[in-house]
């Protein structure tokens, strides 16, 4: 594990050159930061969590000014106190997607390209099922069944993308099924399970690893369409994807209700994908041409 | 005699990304002579290989070049400016390690070679065809109904042969082969090298044959290089090197290789070729060298001009000198 | 006693395409044997069927037909569990070393899960390894090193030094200097005949390599498709080939 660490670090020193990376990682921390002070920052916490009162009805909708640097939506909220406690939702539904789809995915994945036959079959069924399941769809139905609120959320992204990752993983972990230092294990009379977690699972990180730090950013969009689409949380809550919902019938009139939390959710997106991508790239073309050289 | 390629003092590297370049090639000398089998051999990272590669023109994005290369008179390397667009693919031409990575796996054969004609002679789909079909007959593929075929329906020998027809279908006179039977069995190498020496003769083409083999280098060679550490160490005519090594690192190839047949004692050198990386000072071959000078430490040997063989060793100071 | 013993061993790999099943006689009726100490090497080509010789012979591939016999006991009668009790006493030591080591494990580690099954005390485990690694001429400081740190040559002994830790009764090589450079293949051919000579292993090679065969054994097996077409021993094989593809194998070496 001492290898995974230094490895990482070695990549963000190269990756740092680039300038998107760069930017990237600036803008998340950015984000970050807004998610965990936004509550203690914002200047009219109470409005940032949703509350309208009588004050705010009496102020109305009000473009940005001094007062209220980012505006005022219909119910006479401050937009930017909105924001600023709507970064940890917006985190937080991504944070639990991007850590708990992996996991399950990279599990079924393991295990299916270990122990070979019917499990493998029938994991292989599931994943190729559950891959075709758009998240919005779920979303819908469960509605019907549990309502609204995060769990829909997180249940209807955690459905769909597990699969992607259990694939992913999958065809490598099938590689390295292969491999003979799996074989030397065999024959040394090594139980299944023990191989699995000395030589399976160490080797096969690396894909969902990358591709679920390059994932964030979509998440974050998707969570985002599914409260912008009414699916998720209740009109009122302190999510971007919520407010950008609550303005848009006053769109031509008031662009600035539904435009901003847009704007945070695709400059937010954006910055994580940015991430991603770099590390991806480091991940693997640098591997690709190091062999070379010795050729 | 006319050249076909000269190289002179050819450096190639690989940098990444902001690092050190690496160089696989540092300084390197070559002359080959029109119509002959010219062989480079040596070890792996030795930069036989880089030095293939460089003197077609298809290094990779990220490798830089210092040295003078030229074709056919022509300069296609100069300084760090290639030229290549000159040379690549019209005189000098490519084939492979790996046959299956030379041909394109969805395309039928005859319209990869329509293609590869029509780009660079301008061929029309018919007279592309033709020519394809009489490439294959003089590879030993007579048979016309392959053009219909993909190439993952022919073997690995007959895809090198492929291979071999479609690097001379734009005409060039100049071919590198690169290790051209490494990826197959052991009973089809000598046909290839066989057909290789044939076409040599029959189209008077240059060959330049890269390989670790010295014993294959040794059937159809007629000048051989041996390469160590991104240096050509021994330069002459193949079968005089074969008979009378002068550098150590050529003799220690000859002892070290089981020939079949003979039960000679295989002498065990200590050591593994140098990383590129982990260049010594002085002399590369110092650390396996049973018969090295003090001043091999240090001092890197220049060029020495051996009864018209060229040697990259001190223990040869004495004769001309050469740089 | 014979070390090991295929007698007729048929082997097969089964496809279903659509609903025809294809069957792929990897090893058809496949038979040889080895004694205490021999040298034997197997040359084939790429679809001769070596791996699947090699698998079968560690318990992995069940034949469809025969028996597969290591130190007297027919392996395939046994459960896969249990086969490992046999199969530990075969040392195997792998083709190329860029996968046949977990990058991820020390070195020391790789080593001694050899013994893992075996009932030895972690002390005593140790002094095994330590000894299997100076056997291949390896300094002891390799131990807590990656396997990314060491040249293809180190590597190579490594597993060399594996298959040595339980004073194994045979050792299969497979391929085992193929992925080398001359210089390096030199010093393993030389190493593993001054194990042969210490340790007195029966040693089963599989190869492409003729040439390479000759200085590790005494009698050749020549495979092609699956079925053995010649068996000799080494210089007869050499003075005088019998079969056309043994003819032709030669041809090419000299």
């Amino acid at each position: 594990m001492k290898e995974e660490f230094t490895d990482l670090q070695r990549m963000f020193k190269r990756a740092w050159r680039r300038v998107s990376f760069r930017i990237g990682t600036i803008n998340s921390i950015i984000v970050f930061l807004m998610a965990i002070l936004g509550p203690f920052i914002a200047p009219y916490p109470k409005e940032g969590w949703g509350i309208a009162s009588p004050e705010t009805v009496e102020r109305g909708v009000q473009p940005p000014s001094l007062k209220h640097p980012l505006g005022t939506d219909l119910l006479g909220r401050d937009i930017l106190s909105r924001i600023l406690v709507g970064a940890g939702y917006a985190l937080l539904q991504t944070a639990i997607v991007i850590l708990v789809s992996p996991a399950i995915g990279f599990l079924v994945g393991v295990v299916a390209a270990y122990y070979r036959g019917f499990v493998e079959k029938v994991l292989n069924y599931f994943t190729e099922i559950f891959i075709s399941f758009p998240a919005i769809i779920i979303a819908l139905a469960l509605n019907t069944i549990i309502g609204r609120g995060l769990t829909v959320i997180i249940l209807s992204l955690v459905i769909t993308w597990w699969s992607w990752y259990a694939r992913i993983t999958y065809v490598r972990a099938r590689e390295v099924r292969e491999m003979d230092y799996v074989v030397l294990a065999e024959i040394s009379g090594v139980p299944g399970w023990k191989i699995i977690l000395r030589h399976i699972i160490p080797n096969s990180t690396t894909p969902v690893l990358v591709q679920a730090i390059t994932d964030i950013g979509s998440v974050l969009l998707e969570a985002s369409s599914i409260n912008f689409l009414g699916l998720g949380f209740p009109a009122g809550f302190p999510d971007w994807g919520v407010m950008v919902h609550e303005g848009l019938l006053y769109i031509y009139s008031y662009p600035w209700v539904s435009l901003i939390p847009g704007f945070f959710i695709l400059v937010s997106a954006l910055g994580f994908s940015l991430v991603g991508d770099s590390l991806r790239e480091e991940l693997d073309p640098r591997l690709r041409r190091r062999w070379r050289l010795w050729f | 005699m006319v050249l076909a390629v000269e190289v002179e003092n050819l450096s190639v590297g690989y940098v990444d990304e902001g690092e050190e370049a690496l160089w696989a090639v540092r300084g390197v000398n070559l002359k080959v002579l029109e119509g002959s089998i010219h062989c480079i051999v040596g070890e792996s990272g030795c930069g036989k290989s880089t030095l293939g590669k460089a003197i077609v023109g298809i290094l990779p994005p990220h490798a830089v070049i210092k040295g003078v290369i030229k074709i056919f008179g022509e300069k296609v390397v100069d300084g760090d400016k290639t030229l290549y667009h000159k040379s690549r693919g019209k005189l000098v031409t490519f084939i492979p390690q790996n046959p299956a990575k030379a041909l394109n796996p969805y395309l039928r054969i005859g319209d990869q070679f329509y293609y590869v004609m029509k780009s660079l002679r301008n061929y029309d789909k018919r007279r592309a065809l033709e020519e394809a079909g009489k490439l294959l007959k003089l590879v030993g593929l007579p048979d016309t109904s392959y053009l219909d075929k993909y190439p993952h329906e022919f073997s690995g020998g007959m895809q090198q042969r492929i291979a071999i027809a479609m690097a001379l279908a734009n005409g060039a006179k100049i071919v590198v082969a690169d290790e051209p039977t490494s990826f197959l069995d052991a009973h089809l190498r000598l046909q290839i090298l066989k057909l290789l020496d044939e076409l040599s003769e029959k189209l008077e083409l240059t060959v330049i044959m890269i390989t670790h083999d010295i014993l294959m280098a040794s059937k159809i060679c007629d000048h051989l290089s041996v390469m160590y550490a991104g240096l050509v160490v021994e330069d002459g005519k193949c079968k005089e090197i074969l008979k009378n090594p002068l550098h150590p690192y050529t003799k220690m190839l000859l002892k070290v290789v089981p020939v079949l047949g003979t039960r000679k004692k295989l002498e065990s050198y200590v050591g593994e070729p140098p990383r590129l990386d982990e260049y010594p000072k002085g002399c590369p071959f110092y650390p396996r060298c049973p018969d090295r000078l003090e001043k091999c430490l240090n001092e890197k040997p220049p060029i020495f001009r051996v009864n018209g063989r060229l040697v990259s060793c001190w223990l040869y100071g004495g004769e001309y000198e050469r740089t | 006693m014979n070390v090991l013993s295929l007698r007729n061993v048929t082997v097969e790999y089964r496809e279903w395409r659509g609903f025809k099943l294809s069957r792929l006689r990897a090893l058809d009726h496949v038979s040889f044997s080895l004694e205490k100490g021999e040298r034997v090497a197997v040359i084939g080509e790429s679809g001769a069927g070596k791996t699947t010789l090699i698998k079968t012979i560690l318990g992995l591939l069940r034949p469809v037909e025969g028996k597969v016999l290591v130190l007297g006991t027919d392996i395939y009668k046994l459960p896969k569990k249990k086969r490992h009790i046999v199969t530990v006493k075969i040392g195997y030591v792998p083709q190329s070393p860029g996968k046949a080591l977990n990058p991820k494990l020390k070195v020391k580690t790789t080593l001694l899960e050899a013994l893992e099954k075996s009932k030895v005390s972690e002390e005593e485990a140790l002094k095994r390894v330590e000894e299997a690694i100076r056997l291949v001429n390896l300094d002891p400081s390799v131990l807590e090193m990656y396997p990314d740190q060491l040249s293809g040559g180190m590597q190579q002994r490594i597993l060399i030094a594996r298959s040595l830790v339980n004073n194994p009764e045979l050792i299969l090589l497979d391929e085992p200097t193929s992925a080398l450079d001359v210089s390096t293949q030199a010093q393993i051919i030389n190493l593993l005949n001054i194990i042969h000579e210490k340790l007195k292993p029966a040693l089963l090679l599989v190869t492409h390599d003729l040439p390479v065969a000759q200085y590790l054994a005494d009698r050749v097996i020549v495979l092609y498709r699956g079925r053995i077409v010649e068996e000799n021993t080494i210089d007869e094989l050499i003075r005088n080939p019998q079969h056309s593809y043994t003819r032709l194998l030669i041809e090419s070496y000299l």
